[in-house]
């Protein structure tokens, strides 16, 4: 039956094409089938695309409606900060409170007293002209709590005694000693503050003091450089650094520099007039920074003559500079600090392979809360203290790490110099301050002090502060 | 026939309510560090009425006690006046004033009449002066028992319950602290804190706007740099509200919402302030970079609240008077 069926839909007319499409297409009588007998189809048709538009959303970029207008971003059309005023906002340094109290008693630092046992363990003033001094050298750092009170002081801790023995021993041997220090300690210790102690001591001492404030400004790729033309080893110099670093050297010495005179006759590019002042010299580099460098070297030829003050040279956060910098060297492969030349003065005093004639400090600070890895620096500290004392073997370079000799080698011969948090007594002292400035409101007795000194690791004085005055939770 | 209209009564019965005591707010901080600033009306045996400092018009200075009037008067007429250094009592003071008399409570016009003391007081009158304790003599308290095995002694009993370290800071500095706090970064809230309160340590004192009145037992502006939870808790508590408006939909009829008014409590009033003044720090300029500037920003507008410039005391305006509005739609009922 259904045989049958199939025999019947084969013999369809042609006329019925239309209803089997899939025999239309192979038709040889291929008649178009989309004409239309009436209207009615395509009236229905327009009336669906009509309805079918409106139900859309409107569309993107046209305006649809008066409600849907865009809005304008609103400009903020107030006066534009000028170029490095948020940052001079960042990194001022304010030195006085005035709704601090005046500290009754508060005695100023002196070149008389600064030996005196007196003046162990107790906080004493800054005279205002090294205050000056110290701006210039930029010795104060913004994450110090010197805002809070009416004016600089200084707790004279163990360690600042110390420093102070070692410009003794220098004045003593009449230009026959360099001390060379790493300062080491742990985070928040007083490692910035002990140099700006010691900045102060020298300046006190009118020694010519010339300090590096930030390593981390040298190396991170933020001034220009330019390889020093006939360097053998190729040395890059960075003349706005340089010159910065002059004026600030001019500006902190101007009292030691100004009543020394030029005695040799340097090789410079530009002429110096004859029997001019250091000063004048360092002033002319500042002012010449494509000569920054050559001047430098010349200001240092004069200071490492006969005759003339002991030097202070200081840098604060020195594992920066053990280790690459970002500057890339023209074939693009990383420039060690060490090859950049102001680094390469500094750490030629601190190994010791250069000398400062008429004696001096040479100190570098580590640093605890911006500290890069610097392996070859955690090293030569563990070293150091186990040198120190006096253990039969001492710790060996662990072979899995990559090792920067040059960073090694220029740190064999250094001695470091450990902070430790500081004595019952002198938590007590700095605390009496702090109660006599009126930040600290509460009475301070043993209980107070014992309390807060274990609740700041063991006397760490950046955590006493924290603790005490500034009100950090 | 009587008039329908009764004048004397009073057509509905009016809500009165008597002012809260003083006593009752609650930031004890601020009382205790100004005693003689208090709103509190000073008692007839201190030394001066509260206002005396203040004012250096002599016109404007308030009266004396009667007493002390009467001491000055009598002084000057060469008699011998009341003793100051004892109240005087009321029978005194009425005693030549027929008027004053009449207008005497019931209670003390019955005392007048029967003069003679009964000796059947049901209470007594007789008040304890400070002197009078001192003159008592005070057996020392009996040494603490010498305890073996205790190094530093045993607590006060009984513990007091915020007496561990949950409630280890300034209710205020931590309520603040939690509100300034952003993703859940409490580090960086304290951090901003800390910078928040140095700011307010080295800023010079404000200058109060006399306009703009902070809450009573202030200290003085020059006093404020040297607290500053102090500080920031006055800027705070000075423009807190003491009301929100809930808004009862259906409570009116005709699809309006019913406004009323209702009462925070303390908590609830900082934390309202505090969200206005965050406000309004965010809406400041920075003006520096780096990571203090939020804090710097909300600083500065603490420091602009005190001084009364800052928008936020509109905003408290704002509330109060619709609180006050709002206050019809408040239905008290009778228990």
């Amino acid at each position: 039956m259904s045989s049958s069926l199939c025999v019947r839909r084969l013999s369809l007319a042609p006329s019925d094409v239309s209803a089997h499409t899939s025999m239309a297409t192979r038709s040889l009588l291929a008649y178009s089938c989309n004409a239309s007998f009436s209207t009615s189809s395509a009236q229905l048709a327009q009336n669906l695309q009509k309805k079918s538009k409106a139900a859309l959303p409107p569309q993107r970029g046209t305006k649809n409606s008066v409600t849907l207008k865009r809005k304008t971003p609103a400009r903020d059309v107030g006066k534009r900060p000028a170029p490095g005023e948020r940052k001079a906002l960042r990194k001022r340094i304010v030195l006085s409170n005035i709704n601090a109290f005046e500290v009754p008693g508060l005695r100023d630092l002196h070149t008389t007293n600064m030996h005196a046992d007196s003046v162990k363990g107790r906080v004493m003033g800054l005279p205002g002209t090294v205050v000056d001094s110290l701006r210039a050298v930029e010795a104060f750092k913004t994450t110090q709590g010197w805002n809070l009170f009416r004016r600089p002081a200084i707790l004279m801790r163990r360690e600042s005694a110390q420093i102070a023995e070692f410009i003794q021993e220098v004045e003593a041997a009449q230009g026959k000693k360099t001390i060379r220090r790493i300062i080491i300690g742990d985070r928040a210790s007083g490692k910035s503050t002990l140099v700006l102690q010691a900045l102060t001591m020298a300046f006190l001492k009118e020694w010519v003091v010339i300090n590096l404030p930030d390593a981390k400004e040298i190396i991170i790729g933020h001034t220009e450089y330019a390889p020093m033309p006939g360097s053998n080893r190729t040395q890059y110099t960075q003349n706005v650094y340089t010159a910065n670093l002059l004026s600030q050297i001019a500006k902190a010495n101007t009292a030691v520099l100004s009543k020394l005179q030029l005695t040799t006759k340097p090789d410079l590019p530009i002429t110096v007039p004859p029997n001019a002042t250091l000063v004048k010299l360092a002033e002319l580099g500042a002012a010449t920074p494509e000569y920054s460098w050559p001047i430098f070297r010349a200001l240092w030829d004069e200071l490492t003559q006969p005759n003339r003050p002991p030097i202070i040279f200081a840098i604060d956060g020195l594992g920066h500079i053990m280790r690459d910098s970002a500057y890339l060297s023209t074939n693009f492969k990383p420039i060690h600090a060490h090859d950049l030349t102001i680094v390469r003065h500094f750490i030629d005093h601190l190994s010791g392979a250069a000398a400062l004639p008429n004696g001096g400090i040479v100190l570098a600070a580590t640093t605890g809360s911006n500290n890069p890895s610097s392996p070859a620096l955690d090293f030569s500290i563990q070293v150091a203290e186990a040198r120190a004392k006096g253990m039969n073997s001492l710790p060996t370079w662990n072979p899995y790490k990559s090792a920067d000799q040059r960073s090694l080698d220029s740190l064999k011969n250094v001695e470091m110099l450990r902070l430790n948090g500081l004595s019952k007594e002198e938590a007590r002292t700095i605390m009496e301050y702090y109660a006599a400035s009126g930040m600290l409101r509460r009475t301070v007795d043993n209980n107070f002090v014992s309390d807060q000194w274990t609740l700041s690791g063991g006397g760490n004085i950046g955590e006493l502060e924290r603790g005490t005055v500034k009100l950090r939770i | 026939m009587p008039p329908r209209l009764n004048i004397l009564s009073i057509p509905r019965a009016i809500a009165f309510r008597p002012r809260a005591p003083v006593s009752v707010w609650r930031n004890e901080r601020v009382i205790r560090i100004s005693p003689s600033l208090s709103l509190c009306r000073n008692f007839a045996d201190s030394k001066d009425p509260p206002a005396v400092d203040k004012s250096q018009n002599r016109d404007a200075q308030p009266l004396p006690h009667v007493s002390e009037e009467a001491a000055e008067t009598a002084e000057i007429m060469g008699l011998e006046g009341p003793d100051i250094e004892q109240g005087t009592p009321v029978e005194e003071i009425v005693k030549g004033d027929k008027e004053a008399q009449d207008k005497l409570p019931k209670v003390i016009k019955d005392s007048i009449k029967s003069s003679a003391p009964k000796g059947s007081r049901s209470f007594s009158t007789s008040a304890f002066r400070p002197q009078d304790l001192e003159l008592v003599e005070m057996e020392a308290p009996p040494p603490p028992p010498v305890m073996l095995g205790i190094k530093f002694g045993l607590p006060a009993l009984p513990i007091p319950s915020d007496a561990h370290l949950k409630y280890r800071y300034d209710p205020v500095v931590k309520q603040v602290t939690n509100l300034l706090m952003r993703h859940g970064k409490l580090s960086i809230a304290q951090r901003n804190m800390s910078l928040i309160l140095t700011h307010l340590r080295t800023s010079p004192p404000p200058t109060i706007n006399p306009a703009r009145p902070l809450i009573p037992g202030a200290p003085p502006p020059s006093h404020l740099p040297l607290n500053p939870i102090l500080y920031l808790t006055l800027a705070i508590d000075s423009v807190a509200p003491l009301l929100r408006i809930r808004s009862q939909k259906g409570a009116a009829g005709g699809g309006v919402a019913l406004q009323i008014p209702v009462p925070l409590g303390l908590r609830q009033r900082r934390r309202t302030a505090v969200e206005w003044i965050l406000t309004a720090a965010t809406k400041r300029k920075n003006r520096g970079s780096g990571k203090g500037g939020f804090a710097q920003r909300v600083a500065e507008e603490l420091v602009a609240v005190v001084e009364g410039k800052s928008s936020v005391w509109e905003r408290r305006n704002a509330i109060h008077k619709l609180g006050v509005a709002a206050r019809a739609n408040l239905n008290l009922r009778r228990r």
